[in-house]
């Protein structure tokens, strides 16, 4: 009967848990390249944005570098001014720090470099007029916009993948609860047995 | 309600981890053999609990159910929200390691209060006073746990009222949610398996 109880207990649980979207109260913070900048969103996995949140930019020694604010949909551009890794911190309050890194391999002053020498080969190559700088530059951060525009669902979307929480994980910690309390209640069973 | 890895002063995390194994302890000490399979039972509660959202207004609160395992484990309820709270770390991501053992301080001290609040008025013989008081041991677990939140936060270095305010506004829902809960689970426990809350005490 008790674990009849129980048990309907859990089944209740998982029958909720079900029919709501499974999110909880933790930090998604995350940043990406833009250009020359690095942008980043920090929010609430429940949705909700982490709007005028000081965020301060630290290097991997942990020497403050600068920072900046997040705005009214937790969004926040920090321009790098070293090729270096970039760490990203921000304090919610009641417990909530969200954490962000960005990869010094992966700034946009080392991408630029990389790119404007392949860029530059095939014009050459097919003896085409050489493209002003002005109009390259404008058609760049023409592309750009659009390629973030066109990735930003995507984002969005593999964030929110990122933070389900599907039934085999559950079911899987629910597993491990009953072993090691089988466990637990093998070594109990062990000891009453020596006592005896 | 979990602290997240960083949050927290070293000072703290390891007063907290160290409070904590001595709760597990106990706990684990007090553990008859016939209370593990609820103990176990009620860890996988309070897992899922956590992932169960309850909308209010824009926002939303998840329930935290620590109340019920202090009514009904005592001391027990150390190991079983340390079991459940570490498996919520690795396997979500809620809280993190190194901040195991002051989360499970905050979560479970306050429930193992609400035991011993709630000890006398859960042996009545009428099933509504039994479930009435346990629904304040549900509520006032909350209100613990906000507490000892804050006063976490606090000893890190923030402002303690304005840390307090915040932490227990955002959990007048879930204690409310909790309280009425925590009452109907404990009546249906007192009509079903009334032995839950007499004789299955500790061996002493």
């Amino acid at each position: 009967m008790k674990h009849k109880f129980l048990f309907s207990v859990v089944a209740l649980c998982l029958i909720l848990l079900a029919s709501h979207s499974a999110y909880a109260h933790k930090i998604i913070a995350s940043v990406f390249i833009s250009g020359n900048t690095i942008e980043g969103e920090i929010a609430f996995s429940n949705g909700d944005f982490a709007k005028n949140v000081v965020v301060e930019v630290f290097d991997e020694e942990n020497n403050k570098l600068g920072e900046t604010k997040t705005d009214e949909e937790g969004f926040f551009v920090f321009t790098p001014s070293k090729q270096i890794t970039h760490i990203f911190k921000a304090n919610l309050g009641a417990g909530h720090i969200a954490n962000a890194r960005m990869e010094a391999s992966e700034l946009p002053l080392a991408q630029t470099a990389a790119v404007s020498p392949a860029a530059a080969t095939p014009a050459s190559a097919q003896k085409v007029a050489p493209i002003p700088a002005q109009q390259l530059e404008d058609t760049r951060s023409m592309l750009r916009k659009i390629i973030k525009q066109e990735i930003t669902p995507l984002r969005k979307e593999l964030m929110a993948y990122k933070e389900k929480n599907n039934i085999q994980t559950i079911l899987g910690g629910i597993g491990y609860i009953m072993g090691l309390f089988g466990l637990f209640f093998y070594l109990a069973a062990r000891r009453k047995l020596k006592q005896s | 309600m979990h602290i997240v890895d960083g949050a927290l002063s070293n000072q703290v995390v390891i007063a907290g981890a160290v409070l904590a194994a001595g709760g597990i302890a106990a706990g684990l000490r007090k553990l008859p053999m016939e209370k593990i399979p609820v103990t176990g039972v009620l860890s996988a509660t309070f897992f899922v609990a956590s992932l169960i959202h309850v909308p209010i207004g824009p926002s939303s609160i998840h329930l935290i159910l620590n109340g019920l395992a202090g009514v009904i484990l005592g001391w027990a309820a150390f190991p079983a929200l340390f079991v459940g709270l570490l498996l919520q770390a690795v396997f979500f991501g809620f809280g993190g390691l190194t901040v195991l053992g002051i989360n499970t301080l905050n979560i479970a001290l306050p429930a193992v209060m609400a035991h011993y609040l709630c000890k006398q008025g859960l042996k009545s013989q009428n099933p509504m006073i039994a479930a009435i008081w346990g629904g304040i041991g549900g509520a006032a677990a909350i209100v613990g746990t906000t507490v000892m939140v804050a006063l976490s936060l606090a000893l890190s270095g923030d402002e303690f009222l304005p840390a307090a305010k915040l932490v227990l506004i955002a959990h007048i829902p879930v204690m409310v949610i909790e309280g009425v809960l925590t009452c109907f689970a404990v009546l249906l426990a007192t009509k079903v398996k009334p032995e839950l809350f007499s004789t299955l005490r500790p061996a002493q």
